[in-house]
C-alpha cells in the first residue's frame, strides 16, 4: 500500500509541475512575424540524406525587406528547428502541426540555440542519430527574453511544399542483437524439449517402481 | 476410518489420514487456507510460480507501448500501424486461451503453461531485430500468446486451493500477474535509460531493452518446470500412468464446457472487465501523453498506476467475491461483480469526459480499482460452473477476455474515427451494456441474481454429477466432482436454509 501511496504522491506532483509550467497565456503561431529568412540546402545534391553522415547547410539572418527598424530589439536568441513536411505528418497525430505554439508538435528537433548578434549565420549541421526517417524543413524562432517567440522564419513556402529535404534513419540494428536473440531462442525451445524428454523418463521410472 | 498404531500404542492413533502438508487440505487435498508469505510445497509454491510466471508475459507483451514514442520513430510507424499492432497483441491470446484450457486438462498447468511461455520467449528476443511495421506486427501477435498463461494460473489454483479460499487465491494470482502490465510501463523506460547512459543511440537501446523481459519469460518457465507441481497429490504425468487419474475423453470435455451457457456469458462480462484493462494498457500512456502533453516518464508513470493497482484491486476482488459467498453464497457473489462491473464502466465512460489533468489521474485510479476488482470477482464465479470442463470454461472466459479487448481496439481505438477520448467514453457503454447479461447467470442449487434456488431441491452433487453419463460414472470418471459438489455445499452462504444432505 506504502508504493501505491508513493506513486499517487509523486503523481500529483508531476502533475501539479505539469499544470503550472503551462501558465503561459495561449500563443499562435499566426501571431508571429515572419520575419526571418532562412535556407536550408543539402550538401549532397540530391538523393535521400543518411542521417550521422550527411549534412545540411542552414542559413539564417534578418529580413532585409522588413520595413520596421526594430523588428529585432525584441529577440535575445534564435532557435534553429528541423521540422515535419506535411507529407511525413500523415496518419502520426503526434506530429500534428497546431496554431498554439504549446501544443505545435511539427517541430520537435533543436538543431541550434544561439543568441542573436543581428549578424547573418550559417551553419553546416550534421543531420542526427536519432532524426526518424521523413521528409523535413527548417525553421528558426526569434525568442526574447521571457522565452516567448516573437518571430519566426523557415527555409520552404507558407504551405510547406518547396525546398523540402528527406532524411533517412539509422536502422539501429546490429548483427550482435541477431545473433543474441537466436542464440537465446534457440536455448529456450531446445531446454523446453529436455525438459518433456525428462518428465517422459521419469513416469516410466515411476511406472515401473 | 481407523490408523493402527504400531506396536499397540494407545491414545495416538488418529481417526484421519496423516497430514502430508504445511497447509490444512479438504477431501481433494486442496488447501482450505491461503498463506501469503509461505512458500511450502506443494500449494504456496504453486502459488508464488504461476503468478510469476503469469507477471513475466504480462511484462513481454505490453513492453513496447512505454517505448512507443521511440519505436514509432526508428520504424517510421503509423498511427495505424500501432493500432494493429495494439490489436494483434491481445488477439493471438483469444485461440492460445481456449487450447490453454483444454491443455490443461490434459497435460496439467504446469507443462503446458511452460511450454507457451519458453515457446513465446524467442518473439520477444527478436522483437530486438525487427525493422519494419510489419516486423513489429508480428512480433507483438507472437508474444501476446503468452497472455494465454492467464488460463493456467486459474486452472493450477483451482486445482490446489479449495471453494473458501479459490477467489482470493486466483484473485491474487491473476491481479499480481496483471500487474506486469503497469510494471513494464515503469520498467521498459528505466531499462533504456540506464542502456542509452552506457552509450548506445535511441535507436539501439530500445532494442536491448527487450532482452530484459525475455530473459525474465525463459527464467520463469524454467522455476515452473524445476519447482512446481500439478496437483496436491502430484504431476499429472506421474499420475495418468499410475491410474491414479484416468483419462477424459477430450471431445467430451470440450462439448460439456461449450454446451454450458454460463461459461459464455462470464466471456462476454470478462471481455468487458479484462479486456478494458487490456485496452487500457495498450492505450493509456499515448492517451497523457498526447493528451495533456506530458513527458514520456510522467505518461509512463501515469500509465504504470493504472496496472499496479492490480496489487490489491484483483485480489479484493477475489477475496470480496469469497467475503460475499461466506455471508450470502453465490448470489452474493454474482451481485458483488455486477455492481463492481457496471460502476467501472461508468467511471470509464466519465474519464474520457474529463479534460482537467489532476480529476483525470484520479478517476483513472477509481476506475482501475473498480475494473481490476471485476476481473477478480469474476474468477470468484468461474471455478463453480463447471467440474469436469473447469479448463474449458476457464479458457472461454479468458479468451473472451482477450476477445473484448480486440472488439474495442478495432471499433473505438484504430485510425481516427473517433478521437481517444470519445473512445474511452464509448468503451465503458459498452461495458455497461455487456456487464447486464451477469443477471441472466442461475445455479439450480443456489439461484441467481434475481431468484432463489430451485425449488425442486437440487443439490450440488446433482449438478455436478449430471455432466457425466452412467457409463462414465461406473468407471468411476466422476469422483473428482463427487468431491468437489460436497466442498461446494460452502457456497449456500451461512442465511440459507440447509438442504438435506446426501
Amino acid at each position: 500500500m506504502a508504493i501505491h501511496t508513493l506513486l499517487f504522491v509523486s503523481l500529483l506532483i508531476f502533475s501539479l509541475i505539469e499544470s503550472s509550467s503551462g501558465g503561459k497565456k495561449d500563443r499562435l503561431f499566426t501571431d508571429l512575424q515572419n520575419s526571418i529568412e532562412v535556407t536550408a540546402k543539402p550538401v549532397k545534391d540530391s538523393g535521400v540524406l543518411e542521417a550521422g553522415k550527411d549534412m545540411v547547410t542552414i542559413t539564417w539572418k534578418l529580413k532585409s525587406s522588413s520595413a520596421k527598424v526594430d523588428t529585432d530589439t525584441a529577440f535575445k536568441t534564435i532557435q534553429v528547428k528541423l521540422c515535419y513536411a506535411p507529407i511525413s505528418q500523415v496518419d502520426r497525430p503526434w506530429r500534428k502541426t497546431d496554431n498554439k505554439l504549446f501544443k505545435d508538435r511539427s517541430c520537435p528537433h533543436e538543431i541550434v540555440s544561439k543568441a542573436y548578434d543581428k549578424t547573418p549565420q550559417s551553419l553546416d549541421w550534421t543531420i542526427g542519430l536519432d532524426i526518424p526517417t521523413g521528409t523535413y524543413f527548417v525553421r528558426a524562432y526569434g525568442i526574447d527574453g521571457d522565452g516567448h517567440e516573437v518571430a519566426y522564419g523557415q527555409s520552404t513556402d507558407e504551405g510547406r511544399t518547396t525546398n523540402l529535404f528527406s532524411v533517412h534513419a539509422i536502422s539501429g540494428h546490429h548483427v550482435g542483437l541477431d545473433i543474441a536473440s537466436t542464440f537465446f531462442s534457440v536455448f529456450s525451445v531446445v531446454s523446453l524439449f529436455v525438459f518433456f524428454v525428462m518428465e517422459k523418463r521419469k513416469a516410466k521410472l515411476e511406472q515401473r517402481e | 476410518m481407523e490408523v493402527e498404531g504400531k506396536g499397540g500404542e494407545a491414545g495416538t492413533t488418529t481417526t484421519t489420514a496423516p497430514r502430508r502438508f504445511a497447509l490444512p487440505v479438504d477431501a481433494e487435498n486442496k488447501a482450505t487456507t491461503f498463506r501469503l508469505f509461505s512458500v511450502a510445497k506443494p500449494h504456496m509454491r504453486a502459488f508464488h510460480l504461476s503468478w510469476f510466471q503469469f507477471f513475466c508475459c504480462f511484462v513481454s507483451t505490453f513492453a513496447a507501448p512505454p517505448l512507443l514514442p521511440v519505436i514509432r520513430e526508428n520504424l517510421n510507424l503509423t498511427a495505424t500501424d500501432i493500432g494493429n499492432a495494439g490489436i494483434a497483441s491481445v488477439s493471438g491470446a483469444v485461440f492460445a486461451r481456449i487450447v490453454m484450457g483444454t491443455a490443461c486438462d490434459l497435460f496439467g498447468p504446469r507443462l503446458a503453461s511452460a511450454a507457451l511461455t519458453l515457446s513465446t520467449a524467442p518473439a520477444v528476443y527478436f522483437t530486438a531485430g525487427i525493422k519494419s511495421p510489419i516486423g513489429f506486427i508480428m512480433v507483438r501477435f507472437f508474444a501476446g500468446f503468452s497472455l494465454a498463461t492467464f488460463v493456467s494460473t486459474q486452472f493450477w489454483m483451482s486445482s490446489m486451493f479449495s471453494g473458501p479460499v479459490v477467489g482470493s487465491a486466483n484473485g491474487i494470482a491473476a491481479g499480481w500477474g496483471n500487474l506486469g502490465g503497469g510494471a513494464t510501463q515503469l520498467i521498459m523506460p528505466i531499462v533504456f535509460s540506464l542502456i542509452r547512459n552506457m552509450g548506445a543511440t535511441k535507436f539501439t537501446a530500445w532494442r536491448i531493452a527487450f532482452f530484459i523481459p525475455g530473459l525474465f519469460q525463459t527464467l520463469s518457465a524454467f522455476a515452473v518446470l524445476l519447482f512446481g507441481q500439478d496437483l496436491p497429490d502430484g504431476d499429472y504425468w506421474a499420475m495418468h500412468k499410475s491410474g491414479e487419474r484416468e483419462k477424459d475423453d477430450v471431445g467430451k470435455v470440450i462439448s460439456n464446457g461449450i454446451k454450458n451457457y454460463r461459461g459464455w456469458i462470464t466471456a462476454l462480462a470478462y471481455g468487458y472487465c479484462f479486456g478494458v484493462e487490456l485496452t487500457i494498457d495498450n492505450i493509456i500512456a499515448e492517451y497523457f501523453f498526447d493528451r495533456f502533453h506530458l513527458k514520456l516518464q510522467t505518461a509512463g508513470i501515469i500509465a504504470a498506476s493504472f496496472g499496479l493497482a492490480n496489487f490489491f484491486a484483483r485480489p479484493g476482488g477475489g477475496i470480496f467475491s469469497d467475503f460475499m459467498s461466506r455471508r450470502f453464497g453465490m448470489r452474493g457473489r454474482l451481485w458483488a461483480w455486477w455492481i463492481v462491473q457496471t460502476s467501472g464502466g461508468v467511471l470509464c465512460a466519465c474519464l474520457g469526459q474529463i479534460s482537467s489533468l489532476t480529476v483525470s489521474i484520479i478517476v483513472m485510479l477509481v476506475f482501475s480499482v473498480f475494473v481490476q476488482a471485476a476481473c477478480g470477482l469474476t474468477f470468484g464465479v468461474v471455478p463453480f460452473i463447471s467440474r469436469r470442463s473447469l479448463g474449458v470454461v476457464s479458457g472461454m472466459t479468458g479468451a473472451g477476455g482477450n476477445v473484448g479487448a480486440v472488439l474495442t481496439q478495432l471499433i473505438f481505438f484504430k485510425g481516427s474515427t473517433y478521437t481517444r477520448e470519445t473512445g474511452i467514453t464509448l468503451m465503458g457503454v459498452m461495458s455497461i451494456a455487456c456487464s447486464l447479461p451477469i443477471c441472466l447467470i442461475y445455479f439450480p442449487q443456489w439461484g441467481g441474481m434475481f431468484c432463489g434456488p430451485s425449488s425442486k431441491k437440487v443439490t450440488e452433487e446433482d449438478y455436478y454429477l449430471a455432466e457425466w453419463n452412467d457409463e462414465e460414472k461406473e468407471k468411476n470418471l466422476h469422483i473428482g466432482s463427487q468431491k468437489f459438489a460436497e466442498t461446494s455445499i460452502s457456497e449456500r452462504g451461512r442465511a440459507t436454509t440447509t438442504h438435506p444432505q446426501t
